[in-house]
């Protein structure tokens, strides 16, 4: 049988980020220990180049090759740009804490990049098999990630607890898939809508197939109460990983629910989001009030984004091209905010000390100053208060939901405002008012220092000026 | 630049200059202590000259409004607007501003770093502006919360202070709340309205008052106002927030931070008010306010403490006028906003002199000052009877109108005939609270035991205090040619209207409100008389109420809940969490399955089921069940895995899928001797763990789960579809030469999927060989019974069978493999089967042995499979094709007849070889790892054969 040649142009960013990952594999195995680095610059290299390449095949209009089965449009093309940068200063933050835990190893890094092309090949998706195939070559990676450090108990069992829970939300996702397939006959994600569309849409088969989707979905994305494994992971994994799972990861899964939910599943959309309201009242109500009660300043930080990712649905309840770029914004936000805040906790630990208890934040202004202004940003970032870029993305998904008719719930995402304002204001509280334990300033490599102020700073500069990246949310969905 | 093109910035620049100021208060203290104090007054001074040229406006009757876009997308302008309202607001900030920060440059001592204070200052400042002068209502919304930070900052100052940083954080807590209710309130506002500016929403006060959001709107605002302007019931963060040095508390609570509330509610009062809705909740809050407030001012030891309360009490008053809802008790209220700003400001400066000469704020300590500072006592006194409403003071005029305003809403309702009454119980504490300020300070004998002995302050921490009370008199004497302009802007402003008709004269004449406050002017006089019973009383009976106590109680409480919630969904446990998962999984299924009428099962008529099949499933249900029974004896289990798998197989057969059911059978097979590999170094049995509770749980969850799954094949299974089966049955043949369309779809239709997963199955057998290269396992010597394992490793009758089983075994192979592409077979199955006679001679013969006669490393197998394979895809590329393109042919062979070659039978070869290698080469790993360990384990043993 004959088969004709797809148009690999589209396909360039991922082409190139799979190669380089295999050559990261292949060096690292000539590599000493001390030249590891070459690898680190390698990776970021590679990072770069993607970013460049992805905009270089941009184009305003949307394209699909490999028959269909992969798209590049807009929403996709933003994303990986954030998706890369986003890696990319993962990275850089893990560095030294790597090295310290003599975990600074080639594979990591090309476990890393095996991820990022997971969720490159994720948010580019347009077929359920193209889906699956980057939900899971991203998730593989991050579950032997996460194990990383294999002789730390916890760090194993998180993998272990990943691993299993992953693994059944896999299969659930793939269980509704299968459905879905079976009602429409195909796997294509726009034939799909347009045949779900002329179905009835109390179909009782297609409703099942929406129900495991988004089990699937929701445990991607970490809304209660498919939930459990984000507090057990992040605090298990190494700081560096847990730093990756917890920001860019978050991007993809937004780009996978996009595709099945609204671009897929559009027609049953009174349907799905009477579950996605559900799952948002629940992950905004628990998230809020569980992470009251953490000592952890790492699972605190865990139940912090399982509210953000309540809030990032509202922004999908209230759909329409107003609510899902109002929902991206928001995800971007987040995955900035996120990395200023682990990045921080992982410039505070040192060889043999992790610094993850919110008592280790004591006095922090006390010890380094100008670090302790970054956190207090981002912190005040997170928890909404204006001028701070998360003030707008909270704003922006408010107000999606409220012209969308859903009063209640932005009233109710306010007040569990209040509650989150609390405890991310007890970081400063910790930071500002205490005394600290050690009065030792916080040590960083100046790259690392360079990158953390303009994450800081970037809290203050977005929220002032944040026009130009919700009107590259908006572009999405224009 | 002219100064007409700057003018178009100038609002902007009046709110945003403070902020940049602040940096350079911070950096300037770096050079001289009091370089900041100067950088504050400079440009709190440049802000006023902003301001100046645009003053004339709002007197004209014109609201200025200047606009750039900020966020369209979400309807965000960068807006401000200057009206009547705005500019009275604005000149207090600035004007009272200017006067603090004279008064702060004496006030803090050299400790105290200047930089941080003013810089926090000027923030605020600017904050301030910022609410007052917005159009956009988002905007106004960011500048409040930015006040109720700068405001956290300024109270908490002396940060080693336990009390400020707990009084900060309270105000910190209760603002904020307010300032998130307030967002929410103004976003249902800009929904109901469509736009978020000003200009728009004041002009659809009908639209928003007809509208069913019209009550959360009002309650949602309202949170914020009384937070911010310490309402009941959150007036309570006020007196704590007195722990803030005394210049902050003077700004503060005087002319700013309570005022924006007030200010807010000024601001919609044109769309909001004359509801029931609002009359009840904003004169209801406002009278409890004002009550409580001037009751319990009385009673503070603290001065501040007292001018705290006495600051509540008279915000209440505000808000009661406002709650009246009528225009010209919008009048009073505005007035009283000048008047309040102006005597309490002063008073609070009054009370930080005395704090900074006597070292002291106890009223019952410092006495009889008037002596010590008499040019203090003075102002002081004019400031307090303000206060109380003594005429020829500014106090007197609003209050007079506060009382004509009450008496005029006693008539609305027959409810309404107590708040003439209620109102004069607060202006008698009033009086008194106002007295005891004057008599217990300056007064009332000698001080006692101060840590210093009391002098008159600095000159220029007086002249701020000086001017202030000048104000007082002047507006109380002469308010015509002094507030009256200002007051008419404002009141214009507030109501968008012109306003009504009133009169500021000081007399007239004998009526009903003169009557009231001589009234209360006499009671005061007489209840500070008796003042040391009431004392007693209250002390006994009342003091320890505090708001606090609830306030913690409230955090402490949700602290706890949090706890509780995080007890129970907080395990760590991995099996808890997939309970929550499946279990809400099933929830979900459920729900969609009640709520959705349509039918579950589609219209295709279900098969005939025969009685054989029955007895499959029973078999393979039973089997089923005791696996999960059994799966403490880990052997039983497997053995019972190994006929679910069977079974399964058999189910193939009955489907017509001979291919399947193959494969599964040879892979069942391959797998549990994979797995008894593995089981080797495990203990045979597992300890029971699991509590009853959890079993009957998980059995009606599993239960659960399988009907549910049952069901919805059911539902997939009864509707029709279309397969795409039809078309490799159509192509099979033509396309590929073959007719047995698994085969087919393998080697050819799906060639590439085929090479890639061989590539992976290589991998892993050569994965597994390296990583189990020199790895040795702790290997249990004997069984859970104390028995040792069988030494007798290798038994004669099963050598002897297996030798004879080889050449069979191979036969089958080779023929499963030949016919493949037409008949169910293939390279895959093929391979399998070949792998498993391998196996089995290792098995039976031992390791060694078998190596010795296999002469052939399993390395080159995988290799050779591979390279077969790929090169079948590379002949068709240099033939000019596709990659992997196919061909085929009929033979005629001499026994066996006519014969189809198709190329792909090459790549068959190539799958078969790299099933072979690699089972063989990984399950031969993991025995010799068995092997490896047990020598280790067991040195005891005798030396066993061939090895």
């Amino acid at each position: 049988m004959n088969f004709i040649t797809p148009d690999f142009m589209p396909v360039l960013p991922e082409i190139f980020v799979l190669t380089m990952a295999c050559v990261v594999l292949i060096i690292d195995l000539y590599l000493k220990d001390e030249n590891r680095g070459v690898i680190y610059l390698l990776v970021l290299a590679t990072l770069v180049g993607a970013a460049g390449l992805t905009l270089f095949v941009h184009t305003p209009e949307s394209v699909t090759t490999f028959n269909g089965t992969f798209i590049k449009d807009t929403m996709s093309d933003v994303l990986k740009v954030f998706i890369y940068l986003v890696s990319g200063v993962v990275f850089l933050y893990s560095r030294d804490y790597l090295i310290e835990r003599k975990i600074f190893k080639g594979e990591y890094f090309a476990l890393g990049l095996f991820a990022v092309l997971g969720m490159m090949v994720l948010v580019s998706a347009n077929n359920m098999i193209t889906i699956f195939l980057g939900l899971e070559l991203m998730s593989l990676a991050l579950y032997a990630m996460v194990a990383f450090q294999r002789d730390d108990k916890n760090a194993v069992e998180a993998a272990m607890k990943y691993f299993v829970l992953g693994a059944i939300a896999s299969g659930l996702l793939l269980y509704g898939m299968s459905i879905i397939y079976g009602m429409t006959g195909t796997l294509d994600i726009a034939e799909i809508g347009t045949k779900v569309s002329e179905m009835p849409s109390d179909n009782i088969v297609l409703l099942f197939g929406v129900v495991f989707i988004l089990v699937g979905l929701a445990f991607k994305l970490g809304a209660v109460p498919f939930h459990m494994w984000i507090p057990d992971v992040y605090h298990g994994a190494p700081t560096a990983v847990t730093l990756f799972i917890a920001t860019a990861p978050k991007i993809a899964a937004f780009g996978m629910l996009m595709r099945l939910l609204v671009d897929g599943l559009g027609s049953l959309q009174a349907h799905w989001q009477e579950m996605l309201v559900a799952l948002a009242v629940m992950s905004i109500i628990f998230g809020n009030v569980i992470a009251i009660a953490q000592t952890n300043i790492k699972r605190m930080l865990a139940y912090s984004t399982i509210s953000h990712v309540g809030f990032l649905l509202l922004g999908i309840i209230a759909a329409g091209a107003n609510g899902y770029s109002s929902a991206m914004f928001y995800i971007i936000v987040y995955t900035l905010m996120g990395l200023g805040g682990f990045g921080m906790i992982i410039l505070m630990s040192r060889s043999g000390f992790e610094a993850d208890e919110l008592d280790d934040l004591k006095g922090l202004a006390k010890r380094s100053p100008w670090f302790a202004s970054m956190m207090i940003l981002i912190m005040l970032s997170m928890a909404g208060i204006p001028p701070l870029i998360g003030f707008f993305a909270k704003l922006a998904v408010l107000q999606a939901v409220i012209d969308a008719g859903y009063i209640w719930l932005a009233v109710l995402a306010v007040l569990f405002s209040v509650v989150g304002a609390y405890y991310y204001l007890r970081v400063v509280w910790y930071m500002v008012f205490e005394e600290p334990k050690e009065t030792a300033p916080i040590k960083a490599s100046f790259d690392v220092q360079v990158v953390m102020s303009i994450n800081g700073l970037g809290m203050l500069a977005l929220g002032l000026f944040p026009a130009s990246l919700i009107a590259m949310c908006a572009a999405a969905f224009g | 630049m002219t100064l007409t093109a700057l003018l178009n910035f100038n609002l902007p620049i009046v709110a945003l200059l403070p902020f940049v100021g602040a940096v350079f208060a911070a950096w300037a203290s770096k050079i001289n202590r009091l370089a900041s104090a100067w950088v504050a007054a400079f440009v709190t001074i440049l802000s006023l000259a902003f301001l100046a040229p645009l003053m004339a406006l709002p007197f004209a009757g014109e609201t200025l409004i200047q606009s750039w876009q900020w966020i369209p997308s979400i309807g965000l302008e960068f807006a401000f607007r200057l009206d009547g309202l705005a500019l009275l607001f604005a000149l207090l900030i600035l004007v009272i501003g200017l006067l603090v920060i004279i008064y702060a440059r004496y006030y803090l001592s050299k400790k105290d770093s200047m930089g941080r204070f003013f810089s926090y200052f000027l923030m605020f400042m600017g904050s301030m502006l910022g609410v007052v002068l917005s159009e956009n209502l988002i905007q106004l919304v960011v500048f409040w919360e930015l006040t109720s930070l700068t405001s956290f900052l300024l109270i908490s100052y002396w940060q080693h202070r336990q009390d400020a940083r707990a009084g900060a954080r309270m105000a910190l807590v209760i603002t904020g709340m307010g300032g998130l209710a307030l967002l929410a309130g103004v976003l249902l506002l800009g929904h109901v309205v469509g736009s978020y500016n000003l200009t728009d929403v004041l002009a659809s006060g009908e639209l928003i008052q007809s509208h069913e959001l019209y009550v959360p709107i009002l309650i949602l605002i309202l949170l914020g106002v009384f937070t911010k302007s310490a309402q009941f019931p959150f007036h309570f963060w006020l007196p704590h927030a007195m722990a803030a040095p005394t210049p902050v508390s003077a700004y503060l609570h005087s002319a700013t931070m309570v005022k924006a509330g007030i200010f807010l509610l000024a601001r919609f009062f044109p769309v909001l008010s004359g509801s029931p809705e609002w009359a009840w909740l904003v004169g209801g809050a406002g009278l409890v306010t004002l009550l409580i407030g001037a009751y319990a001012a009385l009673f503070q030891h603290d001065m501040k403490g007292l001018l705290a309360y006495s600051t509540i009490s008279h915000l209440g008053l505000i808000t009661l006028l406002f709650g009246f809802g009528t225009e010209l008790a919008a009048v009073a209220a505005i007035f009283h906003i000048i008047n309040h700003a102006t005597f309490k400001a002063s008073l609070f400066m009054v009370a930080g002199i005395i704090d900074h000469e006597t070292g002291t704020r106890d009223m019952r300590r410092i006495n009889g000052l008037l002596k010590y500072m008499p040019h203090t006592a003075v102002l002081a006194i004019i400031a307090s009877s303000a206060m109380a409403g003594v005429p020829l003071l500014n106090g007197f005029l609003s209050k007079e109108m506060f009382f004509d305003q009450a008496l005029t809403a006693s008539h609305t309702s027959s409810w309404a005939w107590g708040i003439p009454f209620l109102v004069v119980i607060a202006a008698v504490f009033s009086v008194a609270y106002s007295l005891r300020f004057i008599h217990d300070v300056f007064f009332n004998g000698e001080p006692v035991n101060l840590p210093k002995t009391p002098h008159e302050p600095p000159r220029f921490m007086k002249i701020p205090v000086d001017l202030l009370v000048v104000i007082c008199l002047a507006v109380g004497i002469a308010p015509m040619f002094t507030v009256a302009p200002i007051l008419a802007v404002a009141v214009a402003g507030t109501l968008q209207t012109t306003p009504p008709e009133y009169s500021l004269a000081i007399w007239h004449g004998f009526n009903l409100p003169l009557m009231m406050s001589f009234v209360a002017l006499v009671l005061g006089g007489l209840v500070y008389f008796y003042r040391k019973r009431l004392f007693e009383w209250h002390e006994s009976n009342v003091a320890h109420w505090d708001a606090r106590v609830i306030f913690n109680a409230v955090l402490g409480w949700v602290n706890a809940l949090a706890t509780v919630v995080t007890r129970s969904f907080d395990k760590g446990s991995l099996q808890h969490a997939s309970v929550w998962v499946i279990a809400t999984g099933l929830l979900a299924g459920f729900i969609g399955f009640a709520t959705v009428s349509a039918p579950l099962l589609g219209e295709r008529a279900l098969l005939p089921m025969d009685a054989i099949s029955i007895l499959v499933v029973i078999v393979l249900i039973l089997a089923s069940v005791l696996t999960v029974t059994l799966h403490q004896k880990r052997l039983v289990a497997l053995i019972m895995l190994g006929v679910v798998g069977l079974i399964v197989s058999l189910a193939f057969v009955k489907f017509s899928a001979p291919d399947l059911a193959l494969t599964q059978l040879s892979v069942e097979v391959v797998t549990v001797v994979l797995l008894l590999l593995a089981l080797y170094f495990l203990p045979q049995t597992t300890p029971k763990e699991t509590s009853h509770f959890r079993v009957s749980r998980d059995i009606v969850i599993a239960v659960l789960s399988g009907v549910g799954v049952m069901l919805f094949t059911m539902a997939v299974l009864s509707r029709d579809f279309s397969p795409i089966s039809e078309f490799f049955l159509l192509n099979s043949v033509p396309g590929g030469g073959g007719t047995n369309v698994v085969n087919v779809i393998l080697v050819d239709f799906r060639g590439t999927d085929t090479l890639g997963e061989i590539a992976v199955l290589a991998l892993a057998g050569l994965g597994i060989y390296a990583m189990l290269q020199g790895m040795k396992l702790p290997a249990p010597d004997h069984d859970s019974h104390g028995r040792l394992w069988n030494r007798d490793l290798h038994p004669e009758i099963m050598q002897t069978l297996t030798r004879l089983l080889l050449p069979l075994m191979t036969m089958i192979a080779i023929y499963i493999f030949l016919r493949g592409h037409n008949l169910p077979g293939g390279g895959f199955i093929a391979g399998l089967i070949a792998a498993v006679a391998l196996i089995v001679q290792y098995l039976a013969n031992g390791i060694a042995w078998t190596n010795d006669r296999l002469k052939f490393d399993m390395h080159w197998v995988i290799g050779l499979g591979l390279l077969i394979a790929t090169a079948t895809g590379l002949v068709a590329m240099g033939l000019g094709y596709p990659f992997l393109t196919t061909t085929f042919t009929y033979l005629n062979w001499p026994v066996v007849g006519k014969f189809e070659v198709a190329s792909a039978i090459a790549f068959d070869l190539g799958v078969f070889l790299v099933v072979v290698g690699a089972t063989v080469l990984s399950l031969v790993e993991l025995g010799k790892l068995s092997d490896q360990s047990h020598k280790t384990q067991s040195p005891l043993k005798p030396q066993q054969e061939n090895s």
